[in-house]
């Protein structure tokens, strides 16, 4: 019943998940998928966002229970019913959202619920310590103490300490979602070890990642859902990124910057010395009809900061900003609507998506005078609005009085650029456009952005990915503390050079490229 | 994910989840009145409806703006104070400052409208959260009105000053026909225009809705407004029909205000609600408190009944709700 193809069948896998099903309203999110992993195995779990890999981990998590289909536990059903059933069978999750208790210490987050105990059901401090102690030697963990604070550690830290939790719970399986999503390339390499250290303990790794290098990296086997059903699974040896990728969205995907060259027009945005203190310091940039300018710089340098600025959310307290020519004080982002700037923030989900509304209600939402008529909305002209952007940005909703905040990642960005979109701008401004979202939605993007600039938008476009600044940008900004300190023709843009620029130093340069 | 052909989707224009609580609450509100009306003869005629009409036009006057507020994610605790100042300025203006009645009562509702302003002013450019700053203006207000009127009443208005709040206008009392066009003007304001969808957008996501470039403190800074206006409204409907002015009046009305518009399903934590549910509210409530009293039942037991409804309607919708978020 389990389908690996290729991968060598373990006698017994530790964990064995067989043709599951499950159902939401409206959606089928799984369809007789089955999965397995063995003890000291890292398996790793790749697919589009919505093709079912949260949904899988809910079940084998005990959040929800499967429509179909059984979850076995070296070789035996279990009923995971609920969160607390699974732990029981030794099954652990680590959510990208990290579940910690940021007042509390190392000690008492690991051993939440399962503290030692002494007489009459007190907590054995002691114990609590030495065993925190003993796991943390036991990863050659040094730098983190069991009294510290969790909410003063950086975020490699806290997974770490959630690392440990399932491990004082002695979890066999291990669940790990998106682990480095938010992690520094340090803290990456850090990670590595830890789940080798894991490995060859006999722990069961799966392993759910967007980053193709990591899977390589780390993983024994893959398996890759696609729309709910399993597509394959192999191990890492036989297959490249390539192939997944193609696995991942069926077809193949012609190349990952269609970068399209355009003629380059008139200066839409022109900025001279702005000031907004701290993170604004003394910038100046343009911006042209036709252009994609990529800011590159360190998460806090201020890119963000920049563009909220521009967009009138935080209004600058010096300097100048020309739109068309036309000198502007924006000071508000209605404003900044109204000049024709549009803005897609970096945090879809607070900054850009009214997620408990429907597809109709967002996409219409920065564009509400283009469907209103004394104030009246005309409901036709907005379902028209609505249905012309889900057609044009292809947004897989099962209708347009969907909620939007349960579409998938990528959908929702389509919404939020769909919206903007609307009002027919002429500077557009994209803050970190494709991040946790997939390889498919990420190249329509991309796609989307060449077609635009070519119709005659200016972009800005932010990002911490250099290969998307590289291959999407006409030219390339990097900022660093507030200030932009260096600028690159598209020919002269390297990952070294900017990476150097974003850096501030030679030396540190080696390590980016 | 499948898909589900868009035309067809496209007709369900308000999501099932809302029909289904107004639609519920209509219904318990339908039992109430058979087994109400059942117990007593005098329940179920049209006299005593539209008297309770009548009576339930003052809170339901606030409760229009309130629901604005509501669904934005804020609260006006304001509300009764309010009254209690426009009821007392009405009175003052026109015995002691000698305004002619009709100025004095335009002179009681711009007060009304400055008092909420005020509240909205603080909440949007200071920041200062809802709750508190309504809380604040609930003590402001009525120290105001008691230190004005100095306990005493004003009584001894001219008589067609009583129209509204006593006599009927073709068979429906005067002021129920004031509550309808309001109800009617609100309820296409926040279904129909831009401004309604800012609303639900702010309770939403107020971020999102910023970042949009909708006009969120305008917006708010309207509501509030709006609602001491209607206040003030309410204030003058109110002196007009019990024909006399103190400085305790409106005391409480925000309690009934409040509880008629979460009852009609409007969410406290914002971003959901309709003015029908707040009707509905509004209806239920009053029917309730009239419906047991004609019964014999006694003033204490009526408000641990309505207490008991607002619990049990709250169960019901959001175990509504952990369905529909059931993924």
């Amino acid at each position: 019943m389990t389908t690996h193809p290729h991968g060598e069948a373990p006698a017994t896998p530790l964990l064995s998940v067989r043709a599951i099903e499950k159902s939401f309203p409206g959606v089928r999110a799984l369809s007789g998928v089955s999965f397995d992993a063995a003890s000291g195995e890292v398996h790793a779990l790749l697919g589009e966002n919505g093709a079912g890999k949260s949904t899988l981990i809910k079940i084998v998590s005990g959040v929800f229970p499967p429509d179909r289909g059984e979850v076995l536990v070296n070789g035996k059903p279990v009923d995971l019913a609920r969160p607390d059933d699974a732990r029981r069978a030794g099954v652990a999750t680590i959510y990208q959202e990290l579940l910690l208790f940021p007042e509390l210490t190392v000690a008492e987050n690991i051993f939440m619920g399962h503290a030692p105990r002494a007489g009459l059901r007190r907590i054995d401090w002691r114990a609590m310590h030495d065993k925190t102690n003993a796991l943390l030697a036991s990863l050659e963990i040094h730098d983190l103490e069991a009294d510290r604070i969790v909410g003063s550690l950086s975020v490699g830290n806290r997974q770490r300490v959630e690392i440990l939790r399932a491990l004082s719970q002695d979890a066999r399986i291990l669940i790990m979602d998106e682990p480095t999503a938010a992690l520094t390339e340090y803290d990456v390499t850090r990670l590595f070890d830890i789940v080798r250290k894991l490995k060859a303990r006999g722990v069961a790794v799966i392993y759910i990642s967007h980053r193709l290098d990591e899977i390589f990296a780390i993983a024994d086997r893959v398996t890759v859902l696609r729309d709910g059903a399993h597509v394959a699974t192999k191990p890492v040896t036989e297959t490249d990124a390539a192939g997944l990728v193609q696995l991942m969205v069926g077809r193949r995907i012609e190349s990952l910057f269609p970068k399209i060259t355009v003629p380059i027009g008139k200066p839409v945005l022109e900025v001279k010395d702005l000031e907004r203190r701290p993170l604004t310091r003394n910038v100046s940039l343009t911006v042209r009809a036709g252009e994609i300018v990529g800011l590159a710089g360190l998460v806090g340098s201020g890119r963000s900061e920049l563009a909220q600025t521009i967009f009138g959310v935080t209004p600058a307290d010096a300097g100048e900003i020309r739109i068309a020519g036309q000198k502007v004080d924006i000071r508000s982002p209605a404003r900044a609507r109204s000049l024709g700037v549009a803005y897609v923030p970096e945090d879809r989900g607070t900054q850009g998506l009214v997620r408990p509304m429907t597809v109709r209600e967002n996409f219409s939402l920065a564009a509400l005078g283009k469907v209103a008529f004394g104030g009246f909305i005309d409901r036709g002209a907005e379902r028209k609005l609505a249905g012309d952007g889900v057609k044009r940005f292809a947004v897989k909703a099962s209708s347009l009085e969907q909620i939007a905040g349960k579409l998938s990642g990528g959908n929702q960005q389509k919404i939020v650029l769909g919206k903007w979109l609307a009002n027919g701008p002429k500077l557009l401004i994209l803050d970190e456009p494709t991040r946790g979202i997939d390889v498919g939605a990420k190249a329509e993007i991309h796609r989307l952005m060449g077609e635009l600039a070519a119709q005659g938008l200016a972009i800005l476009m932010i990002s911490s990915e250099l290969p998307e600044v590289l291959g999407m940008s006409d030219r390339v900004l990097v900022m660093r503390e507030g200030r932009i300190v260096a600028e690159f023709a598209r020919e002269q843009a390297t990952q070294e050079s900017i990476g150097a620029a974003m850096m501030g130093s030679h030396e540190n340069a080696e390590k980016v490229a | 994910m499948s898909e589900i052909p868009l035309p067809q989707a496209a007709k369900r224009v308000v999501p099932w989840w809302l029909l289904r609580h107004e639609t519920m609450l209509a219904v318990i509100l339908l039992i109430a009145l058979i087994v109400l009306g059942g117990l007593n003869s005098r329940f179920l005629t049209l006299d005593n409806l539209l008297n309770q009409g009548r009576l339930t036009t003052e809170v339901g006057l606030i409760a229009l703006p309130m629901t604005f507020i509501i669904i934005t994610g804020g609260i006006d605790l304001s509300v009764g104070s309010i009254v209690g100042l426009c009821a007392i300025l009405l009175g003052y203006s026109w015995k002691v400052f000698g305004f002619p009645l009709p100025l004095a009562i335009g002179f009681s509702l711009l007060v009304g409208a400055a008092a909420g302003f005020l509240n909205g002013i603080v909440i949007t450019r200071v920041k200062v959260p809802p709750l508190i700053m309504t809380i604040a203006t609930l003590a402001l207000y009525r120290g105001l009105a008691e230190g004005i009127s100095q306990a005493r009443s004003v009584r001894g208005y001219p008589e067609w000053f009583y129209f509204i709040g006593q006599e009927n206008l073709f068979g429906v009392p005067a002021q129920l026909w004031l509550l309808l066009i309001a109800i009617v003007i609100s309820a296409i304001v926040l279904d129909r225009t831009t401004f309604g969808r800012t609303l639900y957008a702010i309770g939403n996501n107020e971020t999102a809705a910023r970042f949009s470039g909708l006009p969120v403190d305008r917006v708010k800074l309207i509501i509030y407004t709006l609602s001491g206006l209607m206040a003030g409204l309410s204030a003058c409907v109110l002196v007009s029909r019990v024909t006399t002015t103190r400085s305790d009046m409106g005391i409480g009305y925000e309690l009934d205000v409040i509880a008629a518009v979460v009852l009609g399903g409007t969410s406290i934590f914002g971003g959901v609600g309709t003015i029908w549910g707040t009707v509905v509210g509004l209806a239920m409530i009053q029917l309730l408190k009239n419906g047991l009293a004609l019964t014999g039942v006694k003033g204490d037991a009526t408000i641990v009944v309505i207490g008991a409804v607002l619990i049990f309607s709250t169960l019901v919708a959001s175990s509504l709700q952990r369905r529909r978020d059931g993924v």
